[in-house]
């Protein structure tokens, strides 16, 4: 069964309306590893009021669109942030803060910082620095708005795609794969 | 009364009671200080001597009639070490040997709560052991970690 063009014209069209709608109302689930969650409130409260972007806390992953890793993220915490991921809602999007998901920043030889985020979720922004300035933690979030009016925020669509991947080095940095792990 | 004249030992060490202590004796003299005045117990911390082939758990309490500080140190040998557990003195010893037992695998008598507690699923050398190398854990177990693979020219 195909698509004639004009159907596949309405849902480009369609696909644009909704992906402009979507970036006016990005909500930001609260859910704060490390450091980082200190530069949040200057950025949600009056002085840089983030909601002049449409942008609002959100306390349950179902309803959220933007899962922030502020900071350093141990192996304890990469399972809940995975669970809390795969939670949400698509279409979804990860910010991640600071030097610590890009490298392992100053963590770099700890035995329980998983080093480079992007193995393990799909990241669509990453602010550098260590802590990022509320100035720089707006201008991502500005950032991936233009992202996803240009459809290319599209970190889901990539783990679903290569979950086999995604889900293998997850296991692998849980432990399953040197075989001693009992079961998550 | 100031520590060191309650137990009749130790010394002044930067303004604080350090007192040396043998592994039986420290329970003797925890409770002897909670009696006189030190009801505080701050914390419990530990210290790897790795030359000298010693564990050093320090207990530190507060006493707020003398605002004196006290130290009591128990020197013990690193190959199985073990320790009384001190959790019928102060109920808030047991979390922090829960605690010296994951970072630091020592083993203490009485405690019944020396399950997993920050980490999960660790099988190695307790990580705060200064034997256990960590540059390498990490290069071991999260630099084989590898990419994810993409396809060319899918868009995405």
């Amino acid at each position: 069964m195909g698509l004639s063009d004009g159907d596949i014209m309405r849902y480009e069209e369609w696909n644009k309306i909704s992906r402009i709608a979507s970036r006016k109302s990005l909500w930001m689930l609260h859910f704060c590893t490390g450091c980082g969650a200190v530069e949040l409130p200057p950025v949600m409260t009056s002085r840089y009021d983030m909601e002049r972007f449409g942008m609002g806390p959100m306390a349950t992953p179902r309803q959220a669109d933007v899962l922030l890793i502020t900071g350093y993220l141990t192996v304890k915490t990469l399972k809940r942030v995975v669970n809390v991921y795969e939670q949400m809602q698509s279409p979804k999007y990860v910010i991640s803060f600071g030097s610590c998901p890009i490298n392992g920043g100053m963590y770099w030889d700890s035995y329980n910082t998983v080093k480079r985020l992007d193995r393990y979720l799909p990241v669509d922004v990453y602010v550098g620095g260590c802590m990022p300035r509320p100035e720089g933690v707006m201008n991502a979030f500005l950032e991936l708005m233009k992202l996803i009016d240009e459809g290319k925020a599209r970190g889901w669509e990539k783990y679903q795609k290569y979950y086999e991947q995604y889900k293998r080095n997850q296991k692998m940095a849980f432990g399953f794969e040197r075989g001693k792990n009992e079961g998550d | 009364m100031k520590a060191i004249e309650i137990i009749g030992k130790g010394e002044e060490m930067h303004g604080r009671a350090y007192i040396p202590s043998g592994r039986e004796e420290a329970g003797t003299i925890i409770k002897k200080l909670k009696e006189n005045g030190f009801a505080h117990f701050v914390m419990l911390s530990c210290v790897d001597w790795i030359d000298k082939n010693e564990f050093e758990l320090v207990y530190h309490m507060w006493s707020y009639e003398h605002k004196e500080h006290a130290m009591i140190s128990v020197r013990l040998p690193r190959d199985n070490p073990s320790m009384f557990s001190m959790h019928e003195l102060f109920p808030q010893i047991e979390t922090y040997e829960r605690e010296i037992h994951e970072m630091y695998g020592i083993d203490f008598e009485g405690n019944s709560r020396l399950t997993p507690f920050l980490l999960e699923g660790w099988h190695d050398t307790p990580p705060m052991r200064k034997d256990f190398d960590s540059k390498k854990f990490a290069e071991d177990v999260f630099d084989s970690i590898p990419e994810i693979k993409e396809e060319e020219d899918e868009g995405i």
